[in-house]
Formats: structure tokens, sequence, C-alpha cells
């Protein structure tokens, strides 16, 4: 076959054989995420073993493991998260099942007041809560007002469950925003067949929404869970000196103590723990990932 | 200017995967090629390793005389029409058209005349002020025309071009891709489709392309009168393939003797008779066939009939003035000699052998 | 459409009203009305008042106000270069993976724990940053810099490499078809990645406290310091600012959005 052969027009540079291979371009931002963070996370762990008087050892862990404040901190950090983390998923479906399904006027605004929230800092529902709660607030002026008491009976948020109130209030929309977006992956005909078979509502919920919500439930879950156990300022603005967290230990053995290899002791668990169900909060994303792909 | 695009043994793997398989194959400069194939028949990896975005584990493209396998997209000079458009949603349709020449530093006080141009040849002129979501789905394609063409690209690669536009906006399309190439009698074009309408519209000769292999090349009436496999008969208009047994003088078909010529093949061998349905008649005549009516379509102008020939099932599509002869009606059909072909028995289902162009 | 009678819907309402409101609107409704009140002990707040606010808008306040507002910008643009950086030279590359995972750590390390591991490397030669403000930005980049580079990616994978293939094949190289085609496709995302990073620093306290200087004091620690004294009502009235000004950038971060998706 007889080609006609012309040079190229226009185009007339050579192939430039790439100076560098692509993945070099990643190392600057790695290199900066080196320098302010993992590094210094390094120095922690370092710090733990050093103890102030020079050489290495785990004497400290053994010192801070025999501290009470340290076990009631441990329990009160894992127990706090999960009870937030349960009560979370429970109204964040509920709601996120009411603006999905049953749609009511203003369902968009409502999912926008959703974003909003998210981005508000955690403290200021302490703060709310309290003026609502707290022992001048709402609640207990409207029960010392109406019986003529001296003190009202609202005296919970110094305890555990004034915190779990807290993330509970606070957490619930970080689960309601992934059920949503999946809630919105449900085609509506599948409800209304389902309807039309004769299915009432808790079997429509439980055998038609509950399957297809249940990866984003875990991943919700999970990272809520994690996010409870690195919570900091709600515990911080109860000033509840009865409930501390690991991370409220770690602020008040550097901060206030200026022990700084136990605080690194506290801190080398808390990452510890946070980091194992991190890693269980990407197994699940990756399992929902993997499962819409194979669906796609 | 004018530039071809040559594949020379080119193969293209994922992982393991060969999705195009040494494939030779030369478009000629100021051709229309089309490559027809089904989906996943390798037919758009050939247009996209032309293009740059997939590299070959093997081979070699070449366009024009230039070896531009190792070469990046941006360096090729080729212009590209994609099925989604992919127009860039935040330029007007003035600055999607600019783009390429921009990119190619074209000097300033040309361009504007460059996308008067482009536009002009696609009829956009009026729109070039718009962003593309304001514009219908042809148009949006004929802006990714202009855009394509305003580069003058030696070369331009169209991958599925009409297949997001609904029927009657394709073949306004498809008239107007033929116009373009009678006004660009040197634009080289590599056209990607799996309707074969297209490709027998607009194409100077198409690529058969199936299992990741170029299985004929030629055409399209020889494709289409003369197909030398039974896939190339198939896929390029519709065909009865019915399986006979090669005779000293015709071949045996259900035990009668039809008068075809037999060409090289030797008696006794088995072999595949084609007859494209609408060369099949009514009646008694040369080549006669009888069964009965098992299904009848009626559209418009033609009856199509499906007619059960001793087990086989032949489709024929008769202009039949009288009505569709009701359904288990026995029925002559016949056919003339010079409208079959003989082609070589398929081996065990594969698509036939290889033909290069 | 699951519930299909008006009453029972009516009811379901009903009842999502009763949890939601209190839950979710009630917060901010209480702290906005006590930031105008100098008592509260009863259904409504009571010696309606403007100090909290004279004071708010003034002196200290503004100056944490300031603080903030520059600490949030300057940790949004670090963490957003940085995050979207990392997302686009990681994007098609086998380090994918790895960078992924390396940038979404800063969301499972508690904060607390940031901010001292942050105390523990700059408290010392040869980079000295205690007692800087420096070293509060920087912990409220890498605090940020999950969300940027998480939103970053994402909106990465759902970009339609055609477009990039269609800007390679009209003879574009890699950094035209980044700043003329990827990063303007990725504004929106970008964008509200910034809101988001802005947000999350303005309301950044835990790493903060451990780390501020008395000359670098931002809103939310002056907030806590306020409550922390007993002086609820004034901190009401700092939060209420610190609210009303985080709303308003994310506000108008999101018209930017609209504009750039309309356009």
């Amino acid at each position: 076959m007889a080609d006609v052969r012309l040079p190229f027009p226009r185009v007339a540079a050579p192939a430039r054989p790439r100076r560098f291979p692509g993945w070099v371009l990643v190392l600057p931002p790695v290199a900066a995420l080196g320098v302010v963070f993992l590094h210094p996370l390094a120095l922690v762990l370092w710090q733990s073993v050093s103890p102030d008087g020079g050489g290495h050892s785990f004497a400290a862990y053994g010192e801070v493991f025999a501290q009470a404040a340290f076990r009631d901190a441990l329990r009160n950090t894992v127990l706090i998260a999960a009870g937030a983390t349960a009560g979370s998923l429970a109204l964040g479906f509920a709601l996120a099942l009411v603006i999905a399904f049953v749609p009511l006027p203003g369902g968009k605004a409502l999912a926008r007041f959703i974003d909003v929230f998210l981005s508000f800092p955690s403290f200021l529902i302490t703060l709310a809560l309290l003026f609502v709660y707290g022992t001048a607030g709402i609640a207990n002026g409207l029960w010392t007002g109406t019986t003529g008491a001296a003190a009202g009976p609202f005296d919970f948020l110094h305890t555990p469950w004034g915190v779990l109130l807290a993330e509970i209030t606070y957490f619930t929309p970080f689960v309601m925003r992934p059920l949503l977006a999946a809630f919105a992956q449900i085609d509506p005909a599948q409800l209304d067949v389902a309807a039309s078979l004769g299915a009432r509502v808790p079997r429509i919920v439980r055998q038609v929404i509950l399957p297809e919500a249940l990866p984003s439930l875990a991943a919700g879950g999970s990272l809520v869970l994690v996010m409870c156990l690195n919570e900091f300022g709600i515990v911080l603005f109860t000033g509840a000196k009865g409930v501390t967290t690991l991370p409220v230990l770690v602020y008040g053995k550097a901060i206030l103590d200026g022990d700084y290899t136990g605080a690194c002791v506290v801190a080398v668990v808390d990452i510890a723990l946070s980091l194992a169900l991190y890693g269980l909060y990407r197994t699940l994303t990756h399992r929902l990932d993997g499962a819409r792909r194979a669906r796609a | 200017m004018t530039t071809g695009i040559r594949f020379d043994g080119v193969s293209v793997a994922y992982g393991g995967d060969v999705v195009l398989d040494s494939l030779d194959l030369t478009v000629e400069p100021g051709e229309v090629m089309a490559l027809l194939g089904p989906s996943g028949s390798g037919k758009t990896t050939a247009l996209r390793a032309v293009a740059g975005f997939v590299r070959p584990v093997s081979g070699r493209v070449f366009i024009g005389d230039r070896d531009v396998t190792d070469l990046p997209p941006h360096r090729r000079g080729v212009g590209m029409v994609v099925q989604q458009y992919a127009l860039f949603p935040h330029m007007r349709v003035d600055a999607n058209v600019a783009f390429g020449l921009k990119a190619r530093r074209a000097p300033k006080d040309g361009i504007a005349a460059r996308v008067a141009e482009a536009l002009e040849m696609t009829g956009m002129s009026a729109y070039a002020r718009r962003y593309p979501r304001e514009l219908s789905g042809g148009q949006q394609q004929r802006v990714a025309i202009a855009r394509a063409l305003a580069v003058r690209p030696g070369v331009l690669l169209l991958d599925e071009p009409l297949s997001a536009l609904d029927a009657r906006l394709r073949s306004d399309m498809l008239a107007e891709l033929a116009r373009l190439h009678r006004d660009l009698p040197d634009v080289s074009m590599l056209y990607v489709t799996h309707d074969q309408m297209e490709a027998l519209t607009l194409a100077d000769r198409i690529a058969l392309m199936d299992r990741s292999r170029l299985q004929d090349c030629g055409t399209p009436q020889d494709l289409y009168r003369r197909p030398r496999t039974e896939f190339t008969a198939s896929f390029v208009g519709t065909a009865n393939l019915l399986p006979v047994t090669v005779t000293g003088d015709g071949v045996r078909f259900a035990g009668a003797v039809l008068d075809v010529p037999a060409g090289t093949a030797a008696p006794g061998a088995p072999a595949t008779l084609c007859v494209r349905p609408h060369a099949i008649g009514l009646g008694e005549g040369p080549n006669a066939l009888r069964g009965k009516v098992t299904e009848a379509q009626w559209r418009g102008a033609t009856h199509r009939l499906c007619v059960d020939v001793a087990g086989h099932r032949v489709t024929a599509d008769v202009g039949e003035p009288h009505g569709t002869p009701p359904l288990g009606t026995e029925v002559t059909l016949h056919f003339a000699a010079r409208d079959a072909v003989l082609l070589p028995a398929a081996a065990a289902g594969a698509g036939g052998g290889a033909a290069h162009g | 459409m699951l519930v299909h009678s008006r009453r029972a819907r009516r009811a379901v309402h009903a009842v999502f009203l009763a949890l939601f409101l209190p839950v979710f609107a009630l917060p901010f409704l209480v702290v906005a009305a006590a930031s105008l009140a100098t008592r509260w002990s009863g259904i409504l707040p009571a010696g309606v008042t403007l100090d909290h606010y004279r004071a708010a808008t003034g002196g200290d306040a503004i100056d944490a106000l300031t603080t903030s507002l520059l600490t949030a910008l300057a940790a949004s643009a670090l963490a957003l270069v940085t995050g979207t950086w990392a997302a686009l030279a990681a994007k098609g590359s086998r380090a994918r993976r790895v960078v992924g995972l390396l940038f979404m750590l800063p969301v499972a390390v508690p904060s607390v724990v940031v901010g001292l591991s942050l105390l523990v490397a700059f408290s010392r030669p040869p980079l000295l940053l205690n007692g800087t403000s420096t070293i509060v930005v920087l912990a409220h980049a890498v605090l940020v810099t999950s969300f940027a580079h998480q939103a970053v990616s994402a909106a990465l994978d759902r970009l339609d490499p055609a477009y990039e293939q269609a800007a390679a094949s009209l003879g574009a190289g890699p950094v035209r078809v980044l700043l003329r085609v990827r990063l303007p496709l990725l504004l929106p995302s970008l964008s509200a990645a910034a809101g988001l990073c802005f947000a999350l620093s303005m309301g950044e306290l835990s790493a903060t406290i451990m780390l501020y200087p008395p000359d670098w004091v931002p809103l939310p620690v002056k907030v806590f310091a306020a409550t922390d004294r007993g002086a609820l009502f004034s901190g009401a009235a700092l939060a209420v600012v610190l609210m009303v000004t985080t709303f308003l950038v994310l506000l108008a971060v999101s018209r930017i959005r609209t504009r750039a998706v309309h356009r």
C-alpha cells in the first residue's frame, strides 16, 4: 500500500523522554505531612519510652497503667464512645428514614442544615446543654419555679450521662449524612412494589431499606466511634471532674501537670485504640466501595 | 496535507487480557475507515492506540510516516470526537473550539478566524457564545467535531460519535459527516462504530473486528455482496446462512441440489451458503426451497417471512402485495444464483479465518 | 414514599420534629438567646442586654476573632494546597493507596494527641516553634488536610477522564490540562473542601488548647475561658460571633461554588 508520506504538520517536537517518574510528584506533600505530622507522632512514641531521668524504658507505661485515673479514663472513653455511637446510630437512622422516605416540607433545607451543623464545633452543644440542664438552666429553673424546691433534679451534666447526651446530639448528623446518600440510591419504585405486594412499613424498612443502608450504617458508625473516642471539647466544656477520658488525661498530664512522658504514654494508648478502630472503619468503607462497584 | 494511519502488528493487553491481537491495518490518506464490530471486539482499543491513550505491548502505530507509538497523546496531532462529546463545561463554545489552537500555540490573530471557520463548517456559528449545557446533544456533537477540526488534523478519530443521539438526529449527523468528508478530502478518518448502517453509509472501507482481531476488511459493497466469512456475512447486513455440501455442479441443501457456483470448493466438502433475505423471492423460480411459514412480520414496504425449510429457518423479505400469508402455509421461495455466496464452513463456532486489508 | 396515609404521615412528622428540633435546633436557639441575657432560670432568659456583644466585638474578643480567621485562612490554604497536590499527584499512580492512607491518618489520631506531638516535636531545635502562631496554624492544617485530600480525591475519581483525554488529543500538555481543564472542573469540589476546612479550623479547640501562645488566642479558646470562669452568657455571645462568622464564610464560599457550577 502506497502511503503518501508527508512530514507531519505543526507538531514537530520530538518525543521528550520524561525526566522523572510520575510518583516523584507525590513526594513534596508527603514530605510536608511527614515533617508536621508523622515525625512528631514518632517523637511521641519515642518520648513515651524515654523517662525524664534519661535512658529508655517502659517504666512509664507500668506507672501509668497502675494509676486508677488512667483505668477510669480508659473505661469512660470506651463506654461513652460505645454508648454515643449506638445512640447516634439509632437516632440518625430514624431521622434519616423520615427525611428520605416520608418527605416533609422543608426537607431539603433540613438536609442543608445538617451539613452546616457538621461544620460547627462540638463544644457549642455542651454550652447549650449548660443553659438547658445546668444547675441554673431552663429545666431546673422550671422545676424550682413550679415546685418551690431549692434545687432542681437535673444534675447529670457533670456525669458521663451529660457527655453521652452531648455526644449523641453532636454526632448524629455524622451518621445521617452517609445514610441519606445511601437512601437516595434506593429506587422509590422498590418501596412501592414492596407495598403493593402487601409488605407493611416495618417489613419494608427491615427487608428493603435496612440491607441497603447497612454498609453506610457500619461505616458511619465506626467513623463516629473513632470521633467519640477522640472527642475533647465536649468533655472539657462540661467541666466534669468525674468524667475523664483519654484525651482529657493527655491534656491534663501535659498542660496541667507538665508530665510529658506520662502524657505521651496515654497518647500512645489512645492512638493505638483509635487506629485499631479506624482500621476497622477503612475496612468497612472499602467493602462498601467494593460492593457498590460490583453492583454498578 | 495528507496523512494516513498504519497499525503494524499492534497488540494491547490489560493485565493478562489481550484486547487487541496483532492488528495490521492501513488507513490511506483521505480515506474513511470504519472499525465495525460488536462491543468488546477491540475496535475502540485500536482507536485509543492511535490517540495514545493505550500503549501497545507490541507493534507500532504510524501516523503518516511518523512512528507515534511512544509519543504522549498531546504530541500526536490527531483530532478526536467521542461518544459523550467531552466538551469542557466551563468554557463557551468558541473557547472550546479555540482550545486546541491555543494548546498548539497558534498565532493569536489567526485563532478567531480558525474558530469561526470550524464553527461555520459544522453549522454552529450562531452558538459561539453559548455554554455546552445550553446546547442539545446534536449541537454538542457538532461543536465537538468543530473543536477537533479547528486544529486541522491530518487524522480524525471518531469513537461512536453518534450513539448518544436519537435515531432521527443520527441519520442527519451521518449525512453531515459525509458532507464534511467531501469538504475535507485530505483528512483520514478512523470511525469506530457498532452500527453497520453508519459504517456502510460513511466508510470507504470497513475493517471488521471481532474477539480482539481483525476479521475482514474491504469496501462496504465488497463486504456486503461478497462476504468471505460467516461472521462478515452475519454482521454486515442480515444473512441466511445455510449448511450445505458441495457437489460437482452446485451444492446440496436439505436434499435438494441448488445451482450455485461452487468456485474452488472441493466436492463433498461442507460449506455455508449465504443468501440475503431481500434476494429471496416468493413463488416458483430457480433454486426453489419449499417450507412452512412460521413467522410473518409486516414491515410496511416488505413482509419478513420466516420459513421452515427441512428444519432450517430461512428468512425472506418479500414485497408481497396481497397480504401476509397465514402461518403454516406451504410456500415456495427462490433466489438467483448470482445472489448467493458460498462460504467456507465455520470451524466450530469460530468467526472464520482472518483476512487482511 | 413509605407512609401513604395522611394521618400516619402527620404522626411520623410530629415524632420527627419532636426529636429533631430539641436535639438539633434547640442548641442554637438556646445559645443565641443566652447571648442576649444576663439571667436564665425560667422558661425564658431574663435581663435582656447587648453588653455581651459589645464585649464580644471589641478589644480582646475582636483580636480573638481576627486570630481565628487568620489561622483558619492560613490552615485551609495550606491544607488545600497539600491535599490537592497529593491527590493530583497520586491519581493513577501506584502510590495512590499509600498516599490516601497517610493523608487519612490525622482523622484517626486524636486532635489532642496531634497537639501534643507538635509540642513535643517543635519545642526543641532545629525548629523551635513552641509559643508561636505558626505552631497553631500547623496543627490546624494537619487536622483539616485529611478532609481537603479526601474531598479532592473523591472529586478526581468522579471526573470523567474523557475531558483530559479530549484536551490531550487537542495538543494540550500535562500542565495546560491541569490548569485549564482539571482544576477548573474541580473548582466546585475545591471550594466545598475549602469551606469545610475553614469551618473546622474556626471551631478547633482540642489541639489549639495544647498549643496556643498568649498572643495568639483563637475564639474557641476564648469561649472556653469565658465559660470556665463561669461567664456563660458572654461565652454564648462569643460562640454566636463564631457561628455567624463561620456561617457567613460558608455562605460566601457556596456562592462561589454555585457560580462555578452554573457557568
